[in-house]
């Protein structure tokens, strides 16, 4: 069946992307198990940025959760995208 | 009181969720079934590609469910309510087909205890009156794996399911095929645990009892649905912020989360056109856009049976055999074709649509022209086209 796909037709990796990512906000942020964290795409509303942004949810517990966006889609976003955050967001 | 089951149908484009509804609908155990079908876009064509009967009632709902923040949803479910309670209609469970393109998060946070607050008496009504018995994810099994290495959507839809069904398995024959389909069964369990997976082909296959009402438990699906459930609610609590803040205007497109590049648009026709010659059409554009031509669906009139309509699929490369239905759903007889495309440009495809009916080589060609710019695979199509119009 999937042999029938095009072999040429790009694939994005989203699964393992989206753990890769994961792991990353793991290890920034120095999260412990009991902190869930979430990661999704949305269109992005703001003017001049590509149109699919990354969400990322930091879910600590008690706490509000901490919203990171990165405005590029998943499939795109790199080690140093996360390189800015060492800082709170505002 | 009994609250009404609630059963969510999703799947990814063309996984074959109207194909399970109009089974569903020509089953006498579901007369008492009310329908809500969502479609992506503002062109809706699969209320005429469901068969509705007598006893069931459906609402078509254009614009996806998801983007508007699921308030689409609760509003069709009150709509329900009223008419039933008023007596107009009777129903005892309610099935939401959504769009291939849906995320589950929203839609499910309309319907759990535990999910986004109501924000008036509409939404505590629905919520006395609605459960959410189960979500059912179709998974096309020539075309999944690529959804799920593609589009986060299709993870999502897996990931939130109880029940995952499979398609288009007959299509499997050779050992190869079998063992992709082995392959993609993993790659599901990797997923989502807890959801059972079914094979809409196989004799055992019941839709009653994947259409029992049961208990949705979003903690029993995992971390994952837990956490997108979670970031979906201070999604929405910063957008509420960011409306007050900003004061958005009327034109203002409500909440997306598809981004520009997936775009929905649609050809008509009058008159009626040649099978064969749609077919050349067809099967050069899916051979040329591949996966970023996400899904084609739509009714043709036949130039030479005008009074029995035929039914167009394709999923990405994927061109499915028409079927004929014998009469028109609707007193709408013209052709129409919905596209929903990944960065593909709708006037190339207009322009090569009118060329390969019309057979007009040169203005195909220039289509193709056209087309050629967006991907360097239209190049190797125009010649096959060229080939094809003058062969």
């Amino acid at each position: 069946m999937n042999r029938l796909a095009n072999p040429l037709a790009p694939r994005r990796a989203l699964p393992e992307k989206t753990r890769q990512i994961k792991e990353w906000t793991r290890e920034l942020f120095k999260l412990d198990d009991a902190v869930v964290v979430a990661i999704t795409e949305l269109a992005c509303r703001d003017e001049d940025c590509p149109d699919i942004e990354t969400v990322i949810g930091i879910m600590r517990p008690g706490e509000k959760i901490e919203t990171r966006r990165i405005h590029k889609p998943i499939a795109d976003v790199e080690r140093l995208d996360f390189a800015a955050w060492t800082e709170p967001p505002s | 009181m009994r609250k009404v089951p609630v059963f969510v149908l999703t799947g990814f484009l063309g996984a074959g969720k109207s194909t399970l509804l109009n089974r569903l609908l020509d089953d006498p155990a579901f007369a008492g079934t009310a329908v809500i079908i969502n479609e992506f876009g503002d062109v809706a064509l699969d209320q005429d590609l469901v068969r509705i009967g007598k006893t069931e009632i459906a609402r078509t709902t254009t614009g996806c469910l998801c983007c508007t923040i699921g308030s689409d949803l609760r509003s069709s479910l009150h709509e329900l309510h009223v008419l039933a309670h008023i007596g107009e209609i009777a129903f005892d469970r309610v099935i939401v087909e959504t769009t291939g393109l849906a995320d589950p998060a929203p839609l499910v946070n309309q319907l759990i205890p535990c999910g986004a607050a109501a924000t008036g008496l509409r939404d505590h009504v629905v919520a006395k009156a609605f459960e959410l018995a189960g979500i059912i994810t179709l998974v096309d099994t020539v075309t999944g794996e690529i959804s799920i290495e593609n589009h986060f959507e299709a993870v999502k839809q897996i990931a939130f399911s109880d029940r995952i069904v499979l398609t288009k398995t007959d299509l499997a024959h050779d050992p190869a095929s079998l063992r992709d389909i082995d392959a993609l069964k993993k790659r599901l369990s990797t997923l989502n645990r807890s959801a059972s997976v079914v094979d809409a082909k196989h004799p055992d296959f019941s839709l009653s009892s994947l259409f029992q009402p049961r208990d949705y438990a979003p903690a029993s699906l995992g971390g994952d649905v837990i956490g997108w459930l979670a970031l979906e609610e201070a999604i929405r609590d910063d957008h509420v912020h960011s409306v007050v803040k900003t004061v958005e205007t009327a034109s203002t497109p409500p909440f997306e989360r598809h981004g520009a590049r997936i775009r929905t648009f649609s050809i008509t026709r009058t008159e009626p056109a040649s099978p064969a010659a749609f077919g050349k059409f067809l099967n050069l554009l899916t051979l040329s856009a591949g996966p970023r031509l996400l899904r084609v669906k739509g009714l043709l009139q036949d130039r030479d049976d005008p009074e029995r309509p035929r039914v167009i699929h394709a999923v990405q490369h994927a061109v499915f055999p028409t079927t004929i239905l014998d009469s028109w759903p609707s007193e709408d007889r013209r052709t129409r074709v919905v596209f929903i495309t990944d960065g593909i440009d709708p006037e190339p495809v207009r322009q090569l649509f009118e060329a390969a009916l019309a057979n007009r080589p040169r203005k195909a060609r220039r289509a193709l022209g056209a087309l050629s710019t967006m991907a360097e695979t239209f190049r190797s199509g125009a010649s096959q086209l060229a080939r094809a119009l003058t062969g």
